[in-house]
């Protein structure tokens, strides 16, 4: 609860709402509905719901906030849409694994929802190690006129009683409450780096470093194991899986990156074993731009099928990639993010930077795709235009009903008024995990511990 | 030149890394761990092929017949080794150097100076051994492939006889250098250098050959430690004791007058290790 009021508190110190003028009108979300600051945590996922209702944000103290979306009303137009905190638990802590005598991090690696069934909401949350499914529900009525009790909770006496009632319901403050209905744990020697429901909405498979595992959602002591590519030799080992999807129609068919560029898709009718893919995705690598770093900067960090399940789309360090599912050899399309960072490859090495995992996002529509960088800028890249954008998620440059100005990178020569020099890039300041609606133009960006929420000029 | 600062200067953070994830939260990353060992092999290429610049075309050559032969002594051995160890790309790896300082972390620092003790008695050895005869391409036939055999088993226990070898005389792990010697010897037979520095390789190890055939399992197991142990530096001292005193040994008996090829074989030691490494 205490969480709850700090976060609060936070939005009633800014009132602000921003916007911009529509610069590209099909993709582009221009408004700043909300910025969330979630204290002294990093975020470390973002979820939209199927409906796009709820918001979810996972941490690094293993927290999950959820933002519901306002309904909209006369009253109040300017706050059409708004999110507001609608739930905050602690999904995990940290546990100590005594045989390794390693520490297992309650950051949430992954939130997934599932499509809702009931009023209730149910997603999956997941740390290093243990996968959890929360079951979110509201309860705004209480039963009143207990005979044993009292409303304070204690026991009557019983011989006190002389007469009997039946208890009422009697409506009370909204209260939502979260509770872990399944633990999936146990399965997984590395670290769980993705999970993704089914589209069969009754299993769902999560990913390590070496293996995947299918599981069924009502039970917990087994999952199938479906994918291993741990060689016998561990010193044999040449590269890990990096991200996990299930197809968004087609619930025999999913798809895996690798560290090494490559993304092979498997259908599970195939076999019991998907270690043979189906399909293997790749592109040649252009040996002039080889250098020492070639095989850091390949590794995908993030795949996500579009809506349609026609095309895939994978980010790398530099890049971001479309695929189509019937073409093997090379993307359809590229979109190169920060390719003003090829340069500065050894000092990101270095300071880490280089290992960054951003994640990347498709629109409701397919049309248009999302991803994050450095100095709190992100991208969009219009994919019919061929137009791109960059953006920056900052309090400092928004001032209240100020236009959020495109941002530019000075790559070389003389810097223009109003960009940015590569070498002044804040290089902390990253954004790696990004949400787009999935039906309308709302973009949930999270900026370290700072969640940031766009939404289209209201007209 | 500037290839092999910035291939050195690379190798050193790469080891810093490495040395780091141990203490970090969460448990060793596996996939961090392997992209930084696959920078530290490419670095690694490039700094051999660098300092062997021009001979290794002949090299790869002599790498692939190399290879072949290795294999099939591989099950005698430890098999620590690398099962890919991709030699194509080091004359054709182009970097865009960027001068600079050689820095060293504390761990890696720490690490080379142990190294430069421990490899420099067989360095130098080596060198003795081949003699003028032996031009530094030879010494690039053997170390990249050699080492991935050879300090598999022995490591710094190899060092370790060498320059016990060369010091004390007699002592009980020379069973391990003897595989060492046996495979350099090989090697050098590939290349079609005279027999006389092949032969001088051959006599010491020859004579103890027959002692503690039954110490040479354990101690193949113990070197794998011990050799991650003198990369890790201080972290693990007094985990194996002795191994740890003889390296302390070596680095006092050692000068630093053939510093660069010690960091050499050094380097040259790391590919198997770092695999090792990240297979947890």
């Amino acid at each position: 609860m205490l969480t709850l009021v700090r976060i609060q508190s936070c939005l009633a110190s800014m009132p602000y709402i921003y916007f911009v003028a529509n610069l590209l009108t099909e993709i582009l979300p221009c408004g700043v509905l909300c910025i969330f600051c979630i204290p002294a945590d990093i975020i470390s996922t973002v979820e939209f719901n199927y409906s796009g209702e709820l918001l979810a944000t996972g941490d690094k103290g293993g927290r999950v906030v959820i933002f519901q979306r306002e309904q909209e009303s006369k009253n109040r137009p300017l706050s059409r849409g708004e999110y507001n905190v609608y739930s905050t638990f602690q999904s995990h802590e940290p546990e100590f694994d005594y045989l390794k005598s390693l520490e297992i991090e309650e950051k949430i690696n992954k939130i997934r929802w599932l499509p809702q069934q009931n009023a209730a909401h149910f997603l999956l949350s997941t740390n290093d190690k243990t996968i959890k499914l929360w079951k979110i529900s509201e309860r705004d009525k209480r039963a009143e006129g207990y005979n044993l009790k009292d409303e304070d909770g204690r026991l009557r006496d019983p011989f006190r009683i002389t007469t009997l009632r039946v208890p009422v319901l009697m409506p009370m403050d909204l209260m939502v409450e979260a509770s872990p209905r399944r633990i999936f744990a146990n399965a997984h020697t590395y670290h769980i780096n993705s999970i993704s429901v089914n589209s069969d909405h009754e299993t769902y498979l999560s990913a390590d470093d070496l293996r995947i595992n299918l599981w069924h959602l009502e039970i917990t002591d087994r999952s199938f194991n479906i994918v291993d590519i741990k060689p016998a030799n561990m010193e044999e080992l040449t590269e890990v899986i990096t991200a996990a999807e299930c197809h968004p129609h087609q619930c025999n068919v999913f798809v895996y990156s690798s560290s090494k560029g490559t993304i092979r898709l498997c259908d599970m009718r195939a076999a019991a074993l998907c270690d043979r893919h189906s399909k293997f995705f790749e592109e040649p690598e252009d040996p002039s731009s080889r250098s020492f770093f070639s095989e850091i900067i390949s590794s995908i960090s993030d795949v996500k099928f579009s809506h349609s399940g026609r095309y895939m789309m994978t980010r790398d360090y530099l890049s971001v990639k479309v695929w189509d599912l019937n073409m093997e050899n090379r993307p359809v399309e590229t979109y190169q993010v920060h390719e003003y960072l090829r340069s500065k490859l050894c000092s990101l090495y270095e300071n880490d930077c280089i290992f960054d995992k951003f994640e990347c996002c498709w629109n409701g529509s397919d049309s248009a795709i999302m991803t994050g960088s450095y100095n709190n800028f992100f991208r969009m890249f219009d994919r019919n235009t061929r137009r791109d954008i960059t953006l920056e998620a900052s309090r400092e440059n928004s001032k209240p009903r100020a236009m959020l100005k495109p941002r530019k990178v000075c790559t070389g020569g003389k810097r223009k008024k109003d960009e940015i020099s590569v070498d002044s890039l804040d290089f902390n300041k990253k954004i790696l995990h990004t949400a787009w609606h999935p039906k309308e133009n709302v973009i949930a960006v999270a900026a370290t511990n700072n969640l940031y929420i766009f939404q289209d000029k209201i007209n | 030149m500037e290839y092999k600062v910035e291939a050195h200067r690379i190798m050193s953070i790469s080891l810093g890394k490495i040395y780091n994830s141990r203490v970090q939260r969460g448990g060793i990353k596996l996939h961090k761990n392997l992209l930084v060992s696959l920078v530290l092999r490419s670095a690694r290429q490039v700094y051999l092929s660098d300092y062997y610049a021009g001979v290794c075309l002949n090299a790869q050559h002599i790498e692939a017949k190399e290879w072949e032969l290795m294999d099939a002594d591989r099950e005698k051995l430890i098999p620590a080794s690398e099962a890919a160890q991709p030699s194509s790309a080091d004359c054709g790896v182009s970097e865009a150097a960027q001068p600079g300082q050689t820095r060293t972390t504390g761990g890696a620092q720490l690490c080379l100076k142990r190294h430069v003790g421990a490899e420099d008695g067989r360095a130098s050895r080596l060198q003795e051994k081949d003699g003028d005869s032996l031009d530094p391409s030879d010494v690039a036939v053997t170390s990249p492939v050699s080492p991935a055999i050879s300090e598999t088993q022995c490591g710094s226990s190899d060092c370790e006889t060498d320059a016990d070898a060369a010091v004390t005389e007699g002592d009980s792990r020379q069973p391990p250098k003897d595989h060492a010697c046996s495979h350099r010897k090989r090697s050098a037979e590939e290349t079609g250098v005279s027999e006389t520095p092949v032969k001088r390789t051959k006599v010491t190890p020859n004579a103890i050959v027959a002692n503690n055939e039954i110490e040479e399992g354990e101690e193949m197991d113990t070197s794998n430690v011990s050799n991650l142990i003198t990369i890790f530096g201080s972290g693990f001292s007094g985990l194996l004791s002795k191994d740890s005193a003889k390296s302390e040994s070596e680095t006092d008996d050692s000068d630093s007058g053939s510093g660069q090829i010690c960091c050499e074989q050094m380097l040259k030691n790391l590919n198997p290790w770092t695999t090792a490494i990240v297979a947890f």
